[in-house]
């Protein structure tokens, strides 16, 4: 026996009915009105007596009445053999893809994602084909179709739970339109390939579906005909989650020590419970808050912006911490402080530091120290022997003759990548220059200028003068050159002339010699040739050159987890150890790149050399407010509501469709009611027949009046 | 002198049932049908005075009051003749009507203050009839009504009227309304109190005294309803006090004894104070007929003028 509608059962609640009224009747508080209490003293009622039920069998036939009512409008009917067609038929081909991004990691929704899964992995039949994928930045698959079909099929879904058991979120962001792409890709392979008559292709995507979701992929792709998509939301416990980022300050300008040193911003999610947060420094083991947390007020979908004094002096603060948030995956970043790179330029020539007429006197003024970068010139004098350490400088420059030797180890620096400036400051130079060009026949003769030489014509285009390319900046007229050296630039095989006297002789060289570039200046910057080191045009030129060089490599110590962050290129093997401990060690000669896959501060020791950069979570991790499903439909995804078309509950609706029909075949409610009509009649008899000497009574107690009046 | 005993009662023999007197709807009527039933002869005052009724005249006789001579009639005739005069009788009654909540109690389709009434109102009747004064105060806890003794034309008639307003009072202080009528009654008189006396008895005793003391004669008609005297109820139900208001859960059959027996403490209290005070007392229930209280009404002035003049003597 089973019922259509069972919640109308009850509805035989009702039977208490009756038996309150059986038993208020008989202890309703009648008012006898009495014309002095004074005589009377309170005496509770004897309860036994009144909670008695009268009329008993007056009391079961209502309450049967009332019972037959409640089970026939609850429609039962008799459960028959039905033919379960449910297991015949194709199987269908589903693509499970769970997100392990960050923001899985709050309370809860990892565990309902995977409970989730795990009821879809259990609620396949046999001819179903299920692959199993993760997404986050990147699409792992667990388990893929060959697998599935492969297994046993009473060992798949088990399989596929155990694959999936051992995903954990990570510290990736969210690529669910790259995801997509790969599973709808996955399935419209499949059926390429074969099994045309699948009943149904479809992608069940288990994610919390957050508005940082980078959803840029599937704009540029057609998602398959025949392919659904079914959303499977996963519930975070707690909605609040505030999260942290931090802001690129300019560094052009020099910062006061009172001024702000970092600036944050905080946002909270739009359907957040907290607004009050407070942000501070944390120390390195991320136990210990340093200074003052400052409060700051951040109303549900809003962010601001707030701006943290330096650390206390000492304090080995490396993370801002976001308190007052349910979710901690996104309360950190990890920054370090920002440190100046140490650049050094090897000068070679004769001339002491002090003079005010030779070049290196220019050289050693035109790189000032900066918060970026700290530029070394390093002069060797030819009687001093070079070290080991000069040999790491990017940039050579050579402004007077050399020996041979040092030529030669010149020359070997120049072949092996780096950059040497040679500036003609006498003809005699040229020699030099002939040694390392590896030309002995090289010669350069005093120029006859009638008053001054100007640069007439500048390549703009080569990188030297790229930045000199707007209008504004590439008036070199002003520059006057006294004298210069007279060079045949056809003596340079492979030479590009980056800029030419107005005279048509070359002024700047680009020679490549083995991996790297020889610069030939054909006349000095120092006062007595020119008026270049006098010039505006001066500094941006040496800097650059020094970038060319690859001195002034752009350090970038903040990194996105899995950003792919180039190391110190060394020689040595490369030790490069995580922020949870863990470390790994890359050999000597392999792609100094490590992919990041979590945030903190990581530290790669090569040698002698340490560097420390940190990786912070993907900002958009951070907006964890769900997405409207509607903006995957916007992309034109065929998304199937979720909340129709589980299996479980598409089983359900025929199931109910199929009782429906059963339950109309025999309408036993029809005897049900005719019974509750008969139970009623005989009710009314009764309490009729049971009326009457009550009646009959109260005539008894009128009748005196009656016969007397 | 009628007798009483033989006097009461209708022609049939029969007792009216208060029942059925209580459906008439006219106060004065129902007083009729009472004092008709027991009307025989004449209640003339024994005295004949001098008063404003003008009777007869009469031969003097040495030994008469020569005060009484009309000497305008001498005068005429030369004659002496004594003028007669009817005079009014000297009893002077009040009745003391109590129309207190607690009075409009009643089980058997009545309350006791229309029985109360009625009873007050065959008084008047009856003493009217006699001749008497006839006084009324109606009062709950304080004076309601009060008119003063008079034997007049229409003074009955506005005497009903008094005894048919509706009660409004509310709770009953027995004490108040002798106090007053004590000040305001100088002539010493009848005093009848009909009520019900669910009052404390202390200060019962002390203002009946009061009432005594100032030389009143007191008759008391302590009415009860049957209900009251027997406690009756067989349903325990939400019993309230008509006149505090008070509510109280009750099963009748587990109090009926204890009520019983206070109440008789009670009654036999009032009754001693009465005796005690020389106050004539009659006790029923409002299911008696009313024939019976007038002749109980009549008794008991007998055997007060005879106690009294045996007292004088």
């Amino acid at each position: 026996m089973s019922f259509l509608t069972p919640l109308f059962l009850l509805g035989a609640l009702a039977v208490a009915a009756p038996i309150l009224f059986h038993l208020i009747r008989q202890t309703s508080k009648e008012e006898t009105k009495f014309s002095s209490l004074m005589f009377l003293l309170a005496s509770p009622p004897r309860v036994t007596r009144r909670s008695r039920l009268e009329h008993i069998l007056l009391l079961v036939l209502r309450s049967l009445v009332l019972c037959l009512l409640a089970f026939a409008f609850a429609r039962p009917f008799l459960n028959m053999a039905q033919t379960d067609d449910a297991a015949t038929g194709p199987g269908r081909r589903i693509v499970i893809l769970v997100d392990t991004s960050a923001s899985m990691r709050r309370e809860g929704v990892w565990a309902d994602a995977r409970a989730r899964a795990e009821a879809f992995l259990r609620d396949t039949t046999p001819a179903d084909h299920v692959a199993l994928f993760t997404c986050d930045r990147d699409v792992k698959r667990l388990v893929t179709f060959e697998q599935w079909d492969s297994a046993a099929a009473g060992q798949r879904a088990t399989i596929a739970i155990a694959a999936l058991a051992k995903a954990a979120p990570t510290w990736h962001g969210t690529h669910l339109g790259t995801a997509l792409v790969a599973a709808a890709s996955a399935l419209d392979e499949a059926r390429a390939e074969n099994q045309p008559q699948l009943r149904e292709r479809r992608v069940i995507l288990i994610s919390d579906l957050q508005e940082g979701s980078h959803l840029a992929a599937l704009q540029a792709y057609e998602w398959p005909k025949g392919v659904e998509l079914v959303v499977e939301p996963a519930r975070a416990k707690r909605p609040t989650n505030a999260g942290l980022q931090l802001i690129a300050d300019s560094d052009d300008n020099e910062k006061k020590p009172g001024d702000a040193f970092v600036r944050v911003r905080v946002s909270n999610s739009t359907d957040a419970k907290r607004e009050l947060f407070q942000v501070g420094w944390q120390s390195a083991d991320g136990k210990d808050s340093l200074g003052k947390p400052q409060d700051v007020y951040v109303p549900p979908g809003q962010s601001r912006v707030v701006a943290l004094t330096a650390p206390p002096v000492g304090a080995s603060a490396d993370r801002i911490t976001l308190r007052g948030d349910d979710e901690p995956f996104d309360n950190n970043v990890y920054l370090l402080p920002p440190e100046a790179a140490r650049v050094s330029v090897l000068y070679l020539g004769t001339e002491p530091e002090t003079d005010t007429a030779q070049p290196l006197y220019f050289l050693q003024r035109a790189f000032p120290a900066t918060r970026k970068q700290i530029v070394q010139i390093l002069a060797r004098p030819p009687v001093a022997q070079l070290l080991p350490s000069d040999t790491e400088a990017p940039l050579v420059i050579v402004t007077d003759a050399m020996s041979d030797e040092r030529a030669a180890a010149v020359r070997r620096l120049l072949t092996e990548g780096k950059t040497v400036l040679v500036s003609l400051k006498t003809a005699a130079v040229a020699r030099t220059l002939g040694q390392l060009v590896g030309s002995a026949t090289l010669t350069a003769d005093e120029a006859k200028v009638p008053s001054y030489a100007m640069l007439a014509e500048i390549d703009f285009q080569h990188p030297l003068f790229a930045p000199f390319a707007d209008p504004r900046f590439s008036d070199f007229t002003k520059i006057h050159f006294w004298k210069y050296r007279r060079l045949d630039a056809t003596q340079f095989p492979g030479a590009r002339v980056v800029a030419k006297f107005d005279t048509g002789d070359p002024a700047l060289l680009q020679v490549p010699v083995g991996k790297g570039a020889l610069y030939v200046l054909t006349s000095g910057w120092q006062p007595g040739d020119s008026q270049l080191a006098l010039s505006s045009k001066f500094l941006p030129l040496l800097f650059s050159l020094l970038e060319q060089a690859g001195g002034l490599r752009p350090q970038i110590t903040q990194h996105t987890v899995g950003d792919t962050v180039p190391l110190a290129a060394t020689n040595a093997a490369v030790r490069v150890t995580k922020p949870d401990g863990t470390g790994l060690t890359l050999g000597a000669g392999t792609a100094a790149v490590i992919q990041t896959d979590q945030p903190g501060i990581h530290t790669a020791v090569s040698g002698a050399t340490t560097q420390r950069f940190a990786v912070n979570l993907d900002p958009q991790e951070s907006k964890t407010p769900a997405m409207p499903i509607e903006e995957l439909e916007h992309l034109g995804l065929a998304v199937k509501r979720a909340d129709k078309t589980t299996t479980v509950q598409a089983a359900e609706t025929k199931r109910h469709l199929a009782n429906a029909e059963l339950e109309a075949r025999q309408k036993l409610w029809r005897w049900l009611i005719a019974f509750a009509l008969v139970f009623v009649t005989l009710e009314t008899l009764l309490a009729g027949w049971l009326a009457k000497p009550t009646v009959a009574t109260s005539a008894e107690t009128l009748s005196p009046a009656g016969r007397l009046s | 002198m009628i007798s009483p005993t033989e006097q009461v009662g209708h022609v049939s023999g029969e007792l009216i049932d208060p029942h059925a007197l209580m459906a008439i709807r006219s106060l004065e009527l129902r007083a009729r049908v009472v004092v008709e039933g027991f009307w025989t002869g004449i209640h003339r005052s024994p005295y004949h005075g001098f008063s404003v009724e003008f009777t007869e005249y009469r031969a003097y006789t040495p030994g008469d009051d020569p005060r009484y001579l009309d000497w305008k009639l001498y005068a005429r005739s030369d004659r002496y003749f004594i003028k007669k005069f009817e005079d009014e009788t000297n009893l002077r009654c009040h009745l003391l009507a109590d129309n207190s909540r607690s009075m409009a109690f009643g089980s058997r389709g009545y309350t006791k203050a229309q029985y109360a009434n009625t009873l007050a109102a065959t008084l008047a009747y009856f003493l009217h009839q006699q001749g008497d004064a006839i006084g009324l105060m109606t009062f709950d806890e304080q004076i309601r009504e009060y008119l003063p003794a008079r034997h007049r034309p229409g003074h009955l008639r506005h005497l009903m009227l008094a005894l048919e307003k509706p009660a409004t009072g509310a709770a009953t202080d027995l004490v108040a309304p002798l106090k007053r009528v004590a000040e305001i009654v100088r002539k010493r008189g009848l005093m009848v109190l009909i009520s019900d006396l669910l009052a404390p008895v202390e200060a019962l005793e002390r203002n009946l005294a009061a009432l005594t003391a100032t030389g009143h004669e007191v008759q008391v008609f302590h009415l009860l309803d049957p209900a009251e005297l027997a406690f009756d109820f067989d349903k325990a139900a939400l019993f309230h006090d008509l006149e505090s208001g008070r509510k109280l859960y009750l099963d009748p059959e587990a109090v009926r004894h204890e009520y019983l027996r206070r109440l008789g403490a009670h009654n036999l209290a009032v009754e001693t104070t009465c005796s005690k005070l020389g106050i004539g007392y009659r006790r029923f229930g409002t299911d008696r007929p009313m024939e019976l209280a007038l002749f109980d009404f009549l008794r008991a002035r007998m055997a007060q003028s005879k106690f009294t003049l045996r007292s004088r003597n």
